[in-house]
């Protein structure tokens, strides 16, 4: 582990009423989204480049669509290293712009893929540069184990089951090790994908490495075809569930946390969520799966960069989920408003009148 | 202090690189609003009911529209000790719910008042039930203090300001005692308000104590008509800077937060964002009432449990009624482009009758 103060911080462990309710057990939260960055990549790549920055590294190159890549260049930036951080054109404007106020310099791929093999190929020019892995380093692993390592301290007693998403598998890969660490070999994990991303599902299946020939799922930081080999190999070791969701689920779920917890997360996270919503766990339950008593659940709100309302709306649309919520809404505000006092304007005589269409 | 493991965890303290670049300085956020019950308030009505289950309380009764009674339901769970929260008729369902969910008895009337006076006659008719102030004792400063003796771990050196919002002035107190006691005793200190729920604004300028005829604000949970007064006194001795904003600019504030940060507070914290986002900051530098050169600044990130999107997007409608066509349409433009919605036809219609 890298020495000094670490880049991350300690995270808070709550509980959530709101999903403790449907859950039908106590539910915990590990609110990774509070980290420095927005998401629990800090942990692994800050201990990553620290080590790295020890043994001498004069230049890190990453390349990523988003949370592996800010985090790389908060390090940087934090260390006074330059960075370059190679992102796939479908990265948001937003996030390349986070990644440059934290003193990077962005370039452009075409795929997650070419950025990579630009990346490498960069750092093979120069022997004093290194790539920064997304996940998939034991240096990462070590890192992302600490989560556990504070949940220990935050518990009173050891959960029931850890519900988290897997994209590389690198978290997968520290908290197995963090469990081992904390004597907690034998709290089960529940493994969330979406169906599009499922690299780990479909190795998991094969009983070996099975990289998918496309990534088609919205939910783009879960987007790795092939998941670290350490993930995969653990993941037989340990007691591991593996699920997929679909993207409307993973979507489904974002708006109903963001009113139950103030917290808005990526489609990625929102996978996490949909084990509650979705009623994985009482599905999981009923097929003896999971203890029907169980002690109580952590969910790791992995937190993300990827979002903002607007994009929550667009991945709606492209999701078609938007029709019916949207039309009852719209009614609704049309209500509130019609209801308000200092009512005023032809217009809102018209939206009465366009409440009466809509049948309400 | 009340013994044993509090009921607040430690919360995160980070750098905001938007807020920073709109500062022209580092802005660190402090995140009360990831402690359990979703704001700061569980750091002193946790102190205040831990000392009181010591001392053999055996029920709390406390008056609130939201997080002070969320605070007290919570801590009187994890006590084991039973709870009654009066709520005045604007409390949220959501919140009134969370209250039950943490098992307490929630009795509604008509105002805070009421709430607080009926709260209050109960306490004295029955010596073993006692009453949870939201804001005014020193137990509960004493709780809200820790917040500055983390932010003294976390950070490197001492921040040039910091940023909070101030309803009763719980926290103000709180802090200002933090502030003296980890040797920060000069960091000035902008305590904002909204227009409406300006009380100790008001009672600055007065040097006296002041009671807001009525809260006219939107920003409810600032709504205390008169801030304690300790919090008057130590805002006179303190260098405490008082600033007020409208709230259409706490509003705008929370929706870019959100974005942002993606996290969504209430606007009464959003009167604190507003600080930078209205580049107050900037202007106070300007007129020589904070130094041009700001090692940094922690903004209180308060948190709140009275908001969801619903209610975001009403509070805009509401605000906006001047605007209200303006508004209007830019909804309709929105669901024009859903080919699906009939709705969106009649209000592409409608949207005609407003010439846009």
């Amino acid at each position: 582990m890298a020495s000094s103060k670490p880049f991350h911080v300690v995270t808070p462990l709550r509980v959530s009423p709101h999903l403790s309710k449907l859950a039908g057990t106590k539910v915990y939260l590990k609110l990774e989204n509070s980290q420095p960055t927005g998401s629990f990549k800090i942990r692994g790549i800050g201990n990553f480049c620290k080590v790295m920055a020890e043994k001498g590294s004069k230049e890190f190159v990453s390349a990523s669509a988003g949370n592996a890549g800010l985090a790389t260049a908060y390090c940087a930036k934090l260390l006074e290293i330059p960075a370059t951080i190679y992102v796939p054109q479908s990265t948001p404007a937003f996030t390349v712009e986070r990644m440059k106020d934290e003193g990077a310099t962005v370039c452009f791929g075409q795929t997650l893929d070419e950025c990579k093999n630009k990346a490498q190929e960069m750092v093979k020019k120069n022997s004093d540069w290194t790539f920064v892995p997304p996940f998939g380093d034991p240096l990462i692993s070590e890192g992302h184990k600490t989560m556990v390592a504070e949940m220990k301290e935050q518990m009173e007693s050891k959960p029931g089951v850890i519900v988290l998403s897997v994209g590389g598998g690198g978290m997968l890969c520290g908290v197995i090790q963090g469990l081992r660490e904390a004597g907690w070999d034998d709290v089960p994990i529940i493994a969330m994908e979406t169906w599009g991303a499922h690299s780990f599902h479909a190795s998991l299946k094969q009983g070996e490495l099975v990289t998918l020939p496309k990534i088609t799922s919205i939910a783009t930081t879960l987007g790795a075809a092939t998941v670290a080999e350490e993930a995969l190999k653990l993941a037989q070791e340990h007691c591991v569930i593996s699920q997929v969701v679909t993207d409307p689920e993973a979507v489904a779920g974002i708006p109903r946390f963001l009113d139950a917890e103030k917290i808005l997360v990526e489609p990625a996270c929102g996978a996490s969520l949909a084990v509650i919503y979705s009623g994985l766990i009482k599905t999981l339950q009923k097929e003896c799966k999971l203890p029907r008593d169980l002690e109580s659940m952590v969910i790791i709100v992995c937190g993300g960069n990827n979002i903002t309302l607007e994009e929550l709306d667009r991945l709606k649309d492209e999701l078609c989920m938007n029709h019916r919520m949207k039309e009852y809404v719209e009614c609704k505000v049309a209500l509130a408003k019609w209801n308000h006092a200092s009512n005023s304007g032809t217009f809102t005589a018209s939206l009465q009148k366009s409440l009466g269409a809509c049948g309400h | 202090m009340a013994s044993s493991k509090p009921f607040h965890v430690v919360t995160p303290l980070r750098v905001s690189s938007h807020l920073s670049k709109l500062a022209g300085t580092k802005v660190y956020l402090k995140l009360e609003n990831t402690q359990p019950t979703c704001s700061f308030k569980i750091r002193g009505i946790g102190n205040f009911c831990k000392s009181w289950a010591e001392k053999r309380c055996q029920q709390f009764v406390c008056a609130s529209a939201g997080n002070a009674g969320l605070a007290a339901a919570y801590s009187a769970k994890q006590l084991g000790i039973p709870a009654i929260i009066f709520v005045p008729q604007s409390t949220p369902a959501i919140t009134m719910e969370r209250m039950e969910d943490e098992g307490a008895t929630v009795c509604m009337q008509q105002t805070l008042e009421e709430c607080q006076n009926i709260a209050k006659e109960m306490a004295k008719r029955c010596s073993n039930l006692t009453y949870v102030p939201p804001f005014d004792d020193p137990l509960i400063w004493e709780g809200h203090k820790t917040m500055v003796t983390e932010m003294k771990e976390q950070m490197e050196s001492t921040p040039g300001a910091i940023i909070l919002s101030v309803g009763g002035g719980g926290m103000l107190c709180g802090v200002i005692q933090g502030l003296r006691e980890v040797g920060w005793d000069k960091v000035p200190i902008i305590a904002m308000e909204t227009c409406g729920a300006h009380s100790l604004n008001a009672s600055l300028e007065e040097k006296k104590l002041v009671t807001l005829p009525k809260i006219t604000s939107i920003a409810t949970t600032l709504g205390a008509a008169t801030v304690a007064e300790e919090a008057l006194k130590l805002a006179q001795e303190h260098p405490v800077i008082s600033q007020v904003v409208n709230d259409s600019d706490a509003v705008a504030a929370v929706g870019r937060f959100l974005d942002e940060e993606r996290m969504l507070v209430e606007p009464a914290c959003g009167a604190s964002l507003a600080a930078i986002y209205c580049e107050l900051t900037k202007t106070l530098q300007k007129d020589g009432k904070l130094p041009n050169e700001l090692e940094s600044i922690v903004i209180i990130v308060c948190g709140g449990n009275n908001i969801t999107m619903e209610e975001l997007d009403c509070l805009k409608e509401q605000l906006s009624s001047d605007n209200g066509d303006l508004v209007e349409c830019e909804l309709a433009m929105a669901t024009w482009n859903n080919p699906c919605n009939i709705f969106a036809a009649s209000l592409q219609k409608s949207m005609g009758a407003c010439a846009h």
